[in-house]
């Protein structure tokens, strides 16, 4: 598939969105913890749409309320009755996402008494595929994860960014057709951090998955994404969305064009105004309590 | 540890070591044999007891294995209800605690009552004392499991059985072994006081009778018989932990 082909698919998609039900969407999306006077509003009237095939980036202030809002998406926590969740058009009600969505958390939650092998297949193996074929499954893959040579090894060997690539890899092996990154490669090194990220460009343009992914990572935000969201500070809310009209395929060098530079100095203002409210907001808190 | 180190800690040495003490010790300060008879006095005692000690081994084991065996199904079965069914665990947990703090020597008492001067009497006994931290341990290992994990097994579609055999009993399996630990040491106590309220075979037996009888030299063969005893079962449970449950519980 040249690279004309996603960049058309993606227009298409969003041109005709209103033949083509978006992948999901979300509508009017709340989720407040805890009771007054000790509520903490995590995410506050999220609306956001991703057309099917869509590589989307969402970046905010950490405790803005990135990761409570995949937990959303991927079923582990109802939103707030106030708003709903669509999946290809269709409302879904709470816990009716299990199962649908490939999730990679934050943390990469290994099991310590399972090998690489078959912490890989996990998810093969709760859908009931035999041990046997999920095994041969994984091991195909484990040299594009540059885990060769792994699999038998416990995660306790590995160093952080290859577990990081075992929790990739077992999310990749759940395959649905949208999958949830919560900061990937956030464990990795300047140098593996630029290669995988290529590489999971390169997967997705061939298998056209829809990906939503969480970074901290301004530079990762606009080069991997079709479109780059940005978060307010908590309660987070959509405050803007970029769209990234760069040619794919992307390699390094896009990072250093004139039109990279541009966005990024755009998005950089208001991730920056955002984080600096984060602080503000717990240094008023703080002024508060030793206040009263 | 260095290899001279782990040379020194290793169990043979260890009780090399300790028989070598009881050797020089003995003669060096004059000891009577009242309060610590020779080792080789105990040997030859030990020799001359040897089918009536075999046999008592043996039947010993056996009512502390099968006791044991029953007790940490049962615990493990119990611990697992608690941790699924919070009703469960309200009702019976107080129960199970009070019960807990009743005696051995007095809960014995109505076990012989109940089974008489039979093996299922010792046995019951054993499966008594080991059932409890096994249990306790069971409920504590499930009920903490790592709710991460459980979310991603959730989103990937799991039942709560794939969860549970997945997840749940693995991340508990190393506090659970801690429970049967205590439990197979408890559980041999347990048969050896269950002897005493009246039998003819097993090491509490012979223990009895040499007390009676004030032979000093046979209760030290049977105090050496009871320790291995109690060390075999328990390094085979270490065994097998580190074998197969060497993760730790996080
Ligand atoms: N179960 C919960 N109960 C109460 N408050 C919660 C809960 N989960 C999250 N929060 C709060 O919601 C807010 C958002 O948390 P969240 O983990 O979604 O942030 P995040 O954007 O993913 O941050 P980071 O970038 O640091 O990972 C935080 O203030 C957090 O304290
Ligand atoms: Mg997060």
């Amino acid at each position: 598939m040249s690279s004309e082909g996603i960049q058309n698919g993606g227009m298409a998609a969003r041109s005709k969105a209103s033949v083509i039900p978006p992948h999901l969407q979300l509508v009017n999306v709340w989720k407040r913890f805890g009771s007054e006077p000790n509520r903490t509003v995590a995410v506050s009237n999220v609306d956001l749409s991703i057309a099917p095939g869509e590589f989307v980036t969402l970046i905010g202030p950490s405790g803005c309320g990135k990761s409570t809002l995949f937990n959303m998406i991927a079923g582990l926590l109802p939103p707030d009755s106030d708003g709903s969740i669509l999946l290809s058009g269709q409302p879904q009600p709470d816990g009716a996402l299990l199962g649908k969505i490939a999730f990679m958390p934050q943390k990469d939650l290994l099991f310590p008494w399972r090998t690489v092998l078959d912490n890989a297949t996990l998810a093969l193996e709760v859908e009931g595929m035999s041990r046997r074929k999920a095994r041969a499954k994984a091991e195909s893959l484990f040299p594009e994860f540059g885990l060769m040579g792994f699999e038998r090894h416990y995660p306790h060997e590995l160093s952080g960014g290859m577990r990081q690539r075992v929790a990739l890899m077992r999310t990749f092996l759940f395959e649905r057709d949208l999958i949830l990154l919560d900061e990937p490669f956030g464990a990795l090194d300047a140098l593996t951090r630029a290669m995988m990220q290529r590489w999971l460009l390169d997967i997705w343009e061939r298998h056209k998955r829809t990906v939503l992914f969480i970074t901290h990572d301004i530079d990762e935000a606009i080069f991997l994404g079709d479109k780059v969201m940005v978060m307010t500070a908590r309660p987070g809310t959509i405050k803007q969305t970029e769209t990234i009209a760069l040619p794919r395929p992307r390699d390094a060098s896009v990072i250093t064009s004139p039109d990279f530079m541009e966005i990024k100095r755009r998005l950089l203002a208001s991730v920056e105004e955002e984080s600096m409210k984060t602080f503000a907001l717990s240094r008023d808190a703080a002024d508060r309590k030793t206040m009263s | 540890m260095t290899m001279r180190g782990r040379i020194l800690t290793s169990p043979p040495v260890t009780v090399l070591l300790v028989a070598l003490a009881w050797l020089a010790v003995v003669p060096l300060f004059n000891i009577e044999p009242r309060y610590l008879p020779p080792l080789g006095d105990v040997y030859a005692e030990a020799v001359k007891l040897w089918p009536d000690l075999l046999a008592g081994f043996w039947r010993t084991f056996l009512e502390t294995f099968i006791g044991f065996i029953a007790g940490a199904l049962i615990g493990i079965g119990f611990g697992t209800a608690f941790a699924y069914v919070r009703l469960l665990e309200r009702a019976f947990f107080p129960i199970f605690v009070a019960l807990q703090s009743v005696p051995v020597i007095a809960f014995g008492a109505i076990v012989v009552i109940w089974f008489g001067n039979t093996i299922l009497a010792k046995v019951v006994i054993a499966l008594y004392l080991a059932f409890f931290p096994v249990a306790v341990n069971t409920l504590r290992g499930l009920s903490g499991v790592n709710p991460g994990r459980a979310a991603l097994l959730s989103s990937f579609g799991a039942s709560n059985w794939q969860s549970f055999l997945m997840l749940a009993l693995p991340s508990a399996a190393p506090v659970i072994m801690t429970g049967l630990k205590l439990g197979i040491s408890l559980s041999l106590a347990g048969a050896i006081v269950g002897e005493w309220f009246g039998d003819t075979v097993g090491l509490g037996v012979l223990l009895l009778q040499a007390l009676y009888f004030e032979q000093v030299t046979r209760v030290w063969v049977l105090i050496i018989a009871c320790g291995l005893l109690g060390a075999l079962l328990y390094g085979a449970l270490s065994l097998i932990e580190r074998r197969y449950v060497w993760w730790q519980f996080d």
